[in-house]
């Protein structure tokens, strides 16, 4: 009998290597509910959830136009940021440094500039637009390489490549960027939203107390109101308004800071040189802090975000499998669906940290409610993007039972794609795990608040640093491991 | 047409922002339920501006740290702090003084609190039977909730808290440390000894559950902190009203609210200890 | 313009030879047809005539190689972008000037696009498309002109017409075709290229229709 070399065989031997990863990582993690009574907390936030109280938020009109001036403000910069780097594209130091700009997450952002803007609007716009410049110019930076190149080539010769760009080159994936901005837009609603657990006062500022305190109408009703905001988009997003809103954004949350002068210097010359350094000492001393940051902090920092991470990928992927019926045509009925595509609506509009954050406080401090809260938010979209790509399959056989359905035509058929959503959200679950630290689980953000708090800022950077080539690291493996599987790279999955 | 008509009421939603006089700013740590403190210091801020007859504005901050950098970024020119965040805040900004402390901060106390199910029964001897326990502080920038009971534990026990514990875990805050404790989260924890009578005395914590176990020394804690610049900003002479202000109140309501049964005044010197302890466990650098 | 020499050369697209050892002179002033059959390597050598003589060609590729999303006005434009300066260009394409509406629209009138100025190219038909790429090359106002099969989705009437009206403009002209009759109606000479070299050089006027068919074998 000769070898089997099949498609499916490589697939089946890569979902292997990560189940089993993820399986020792289940081993590895603390999973208890140390919670004495999870069940009470349960029912007291689900009478919560049906009993919203929108009287009980003050200020609730300011926190919501601030969540949306943020937003606004943040796309905007990003955009704009992103478009730049783009154009320098082909540099392989701009990838780099976009890269690393966007494996920082906006909550890190936003605890530095605290630091050297304050708490003010602009620390929230650059906590959003900086990591989002680095998306968009990766994004962009893709649609423009992959956009044709023959209008460019079919100009008369010597017209200069700034008219070559505008004319030529823009307007091929001008479309492309509008739908991306409005894309990009909803997903800085919510970190908009999130910036309020550190202090700034947007939604997140009231759901963080509301959550926090017990009071589950108040914060269901915040919820609910950040849902609608979202569900709407399509309503109020429109194309001629943009401009306007960009306007009052501004002048709503007018981009400034409430540091005083010198505060990026005194940050940049004093804060974060490594505290050795600072006092005086050489590099003997220095290798000593750092050697020393490394095993106490960085390591099980790592271990812990990688265990969190790779659990959550398992069960993201078990999740999706089998969810993504629920959004596809070739399984259930009509209103079956819409009910389905709800649920997944709501789901994939809740910020996983927030999803992390009630979990915590209704299942008890340990690693389950981290992963719990990742693999859902995750594994629901992987699941609606993957039911929404089966729409394009025709089944060639009737079978008529659903399971023998599921397992011959339809999931050999998106088992690739599923596999590409699934290695394209690992980077973006990695750079989430890190931040669940925030909250008390110990992954590095863990240690990253712990620098903030004691304020040994030399500490918080060098960790962050550290998340930073955490991400690129895995960012390079799901790459390759695309690559080996010959995946496509869907675009809409970032 | 619709699209118009939208940006025109956008704009006009805008124009009712306009900017008044500078006023006064202060912030407070965020050591209990964040609805008590905003009731509280909205309270201290009206005070205050009757008193002294300009703006004052209470700016609520979701994390201890926060409070400090508030300060040494002058968004804020005083602050309400903790023993611990007030050492820290004078060492960021030099010139900073302490102006007035509660009463009874001069003998402040943790007090360990343990689930039922950890099964250590209150005595005045540090209760060694905590080893292997979870335990939860409270913020990371506490004193009562992190920097004096870390102190004990490592005294005590001779080693740091994430050996001694099964598990270790910072709730963030007093209250919430209660409500961990209570729903039996963590066995044993460390709480700040006037949140917890406030909390018996509410009826909002179940003692046949819950009880304290044992209670640290004293040691001096919570007391107002102010700016050094505050005077060039608000005119000379302003530091010392609004001290005067603070050791004057006699308002109840306010006052109960602390709880605290008066202010008196409070110097840098007297932080000292909590400076010694803080470098000792490492939570200060040199 | 100089002539165009070619002593010996071998064109290449990617790793393949397309044309080796090639021959060929091409005189100002020369209105030149290039016959094969598809693969043959007419494409190769119009770039390469392109490549030699950047800023002397009024370009018209097979794939037209316009910009979808713009309007034909536009893309008529482009053919004169390195006649301005960066900032007009820019401005014209937010807003066109009184100046370049006229002159394209005449262009555009003569073009049978006049209707369809403001229209985006991809909601064109096949035919408008290839005459607003031939718009282009022709807006660009430059000596020789380069054009691969540029009346191919014309019916004959109208290619004719407008093959006729784009070689009044321009001195030289180099244009691929699978259209043998307008070759000998149309030009002044004849070149079939197949099997990897020229088969076939002379003056149109020496030429019939069974000459041609040897080409395609």
């Amino acid at each position: 009998m000769s070898a089997v070399v099949t498609t499916a065989g490589h697939w089946r031997r890569a979902t292997l290597l990560l189940a089993l990863a993820g399986l020792v990582a289940f081993a590895l993690a603390d999973l208890s509910i140390s919670r004495g009574t999870p069940g009470a907390e349960l029912q007291r936030l689900a009478q919560g959830l049906i009993t919203p109280d929108f009287t009980a938020t003050d200020a609730l009109g300011e926190a919501l136009a601030t969540t949306l001036a943020f937003a606004f403000q943040g796309v905007a910069l990003g955009a704009a940021g992103g478009f730049t780097l783009a154009l320098l594209w082909h540099r392989p130091g701009v990838r780099f440094f976009a890269a690393s700009i966007r494996a920082v997450h906006e909550l890190f952002w936003g605890l530095i500039f605290l630091q050297i803007t304050g708490l003010s609007p602009l620390t929230g716009v650059l906590a959003i637009g900086l990591p989002y410049a680095g998306i968009f110019a990766k994004v962009f930076g893709e649609f423009l390489e992959e956009a044709d190149p023959k209008p460019a080539d079919a100009l008369p010769g010597g017209t200069n490549p700034v008219t070559t760009f505008f004319t030529a080159r823009l307007p091929l994936v001008w479309d492309q960027f509008r739908a991306y901005g409005a894309y990009r837009l909803e997903c800085a609603l919510r970190a908009a939203a999130i910036l309020g657990f550190i202090g700034l006062p947007t939604l997140g500022f009231h759901m963080e107390t509301a959550f926090r305190e017990g009071g589950y109408s108040q914060g269901a009703a915040l919820l609910y109101i950040f849902f609608a905001l979202i569900g709407t988009q399509r309503l109020w997003l429109h194309r001629r308004l943009v401009p306007v809103y960009l306007l009052a954004a501004v002048l709503w949350a007018p981009p400034l800071s409430s540091g005083p002068d010198g505060a990026l210097k005194r940050f940049l010359t004093t804060d974060i040189v490594p505290a050795p350094l600072r006092d005086g000492g050489g590099w003997a001393e220095s290798g000593t802090w750092l050697a020393e940051l490394g095993t106490q902090q960085a390591l099980p920092g790592v271990a812990n975000t990688l265990v969190v991470a790779l659990a959550a990928l398992l069960l993201t992927g078990v999740l999706a499998l089998a969810l993504f019926p629920l959004a596809s045509p070739h399984f259930g009925h009509r209103p079956g669906r819409a009910l389905a595509h709800l649920a997944l609506v709501m789901v994939r509009t809740t910020p996983e940290f927030l999803l992390a954050f009630v979990l915590l406080i209704v299942l008890g401090p340990s690693m389950l409610p981290g992963i719990l809260a990742l693999a859902l938010h995750t594994g629901v979209i992987v699941a609606y993007l993957t039911g929404r790509f089966s729409e394009s399959i025709r089944p060639q056989r009737g079978y008529s039972q659903a399971l023998t359905r599921y397992g011959y035509e339809i999931l050999p058929r998106v088992y690739p794609n599923f596999l590409a959503f699934l290695l394209y959200r690992f980077e973006i679950i990695i750079r989430e795990t890190a931040v669940l630290g925030l909250l008390g689980i110990p992954t590095l953000g863990f240690y990253i608040d712990s620098g903030f708090a004691e304020f040994r800022f030399d500490r918080a950077l060098v960790l962050i640093i550290i998340t930073v080539m955490m991400n690129l690291a895995v960012d390079a493996f799901s790459r390759i491991l695309r690559r080996r599987l010959r995946l496509q790279t869907p675009a809409t999955a970032y | 047409m619709r699209a118009r008509q939208c940006a025109l009421l956008v704009l006009v939603l805008l124009t009712g922002t306009a900017a008044g006089a500078e006023p006064f700013t202060f912030t407070a740590i965020p050591d209990q339920n964040e609805s008590r403190l905003m009731s509280l210091f909205g309270k201290v801020a009206d005070y205050l501006q009757k008193r002294l007859d300009t703006p004052v504005r209470y700016v609520p901050v979701k994390s201890y740290a926060a409070a400090v950098t508030a300060f040494r970024n002058n968004e804020v020119q005083m602050a309400w702090f903790g023993g611990l965040s007030g050492v820290q805040a004078r060492r960021m900004v030099p010139d900073s003084r302490a102006l007035a402390q509660g009463a009874e901060d001069r003998h402040f106390r943790t007090y360990f609190i343990a689930h039922e199910k950890a099964d250590v029964e209150p005595a005045d001897e540090f209760p060694e039977a905590i080893a292997g326990e979870t335990f939860t502080f409270g913020s990371k920038g506490s004193t009562s909730g992190r920097l004096m009971p870390e102190f004990y534990i490592r005294q005590e026990l001779g080693a740091p808290p994430e050996e001694v514990f099964e598990r270790v875990g910072f709730s963030g805050d007093h209250s919430r440390t209660i409500a961990l404790i209570d729903s039996g989260a963590y066995a044993v924890g460390a709480v700040n000894f006037k949140v917890w009578q406030t909390a018996v005395e509410e009826g909002r914590v179940n003692t046949d559950r819950v009880q304290v176990i044992w209670k640290t020394p004293p040691y001096p804690d919570y007391h107002w902190v102010m700016r050094g610049d505050a005077d060039e900003r608000f005119g000379s002479g302003f530091t010392a009203r609004v001290r005067d202000i603070l050791l004057k109140l006699e308002d109840k309501e306010i006052l109960q609210a602390f709880p605290r049964s008066e202010f008196v005044p409070a110097s840098n010197a007297d932080y000292q200890p909590i400076r010694r302890t803080a470098h000792q466990i490492g939570l200060l650098a040199e | 313009m100089s002539a165009f020499r070619f002593r010996g050369e071998t064109l290449w697209r990617g790793p393949t030879a397309v044309l080796s050892d090639l021959h060929l002179e091409l005189n100002p002033g020369e209105k030149v047809a290039l016959l094969g059959p598809s693969g043959a390597g007419k494409t190769s050598l119009l770039e390469a005539l392109r490549a030699r003589a950047l800023r002397d060609t009024a370009w018209c590729p097979q794939n037209p190689a316009l910009v979808p999303a713009l309007s034909v006005f536009h893309n008529i434009y482009m053919g004169a972008l390195e006649r301005y300066g960066t900032l007009y260009n820019l401005l014209n394409l937010i807003r066109p000037t009184t100046y370049q509406q006229r002159q394209v629209g005449e262009l555009a009138s003569e073009l049978g696009l006049v209707d369809k100025l403001r229209v985006s190219v991809d909601r064109l038909s096949g035919g408008q498309v290839q005459r607003t790429a031939l718009g282009r090359a022709l807006y660009s106002e430059r000596p020789v002109l380069l054009a691969d099969e540029p009346v191919s989705s014309l019916d004959e009437e109208q290619a004719r017409a407008l093959l006729q009206l784009t070689l009044s403009r321009h001195d030289t002209a180099v244009v691929a075709l699978h259209q043998q009759e307008q070759a000998l109606t149309c030009f002044d000479r004849v070149i079939g290229l197949a099997r990897g070299c020229v088969q076939l050089d002379a003056p149109a006027g020496q030429l019939r229709r069974h000459d041609l068919t040897d080409l395609y074998q």
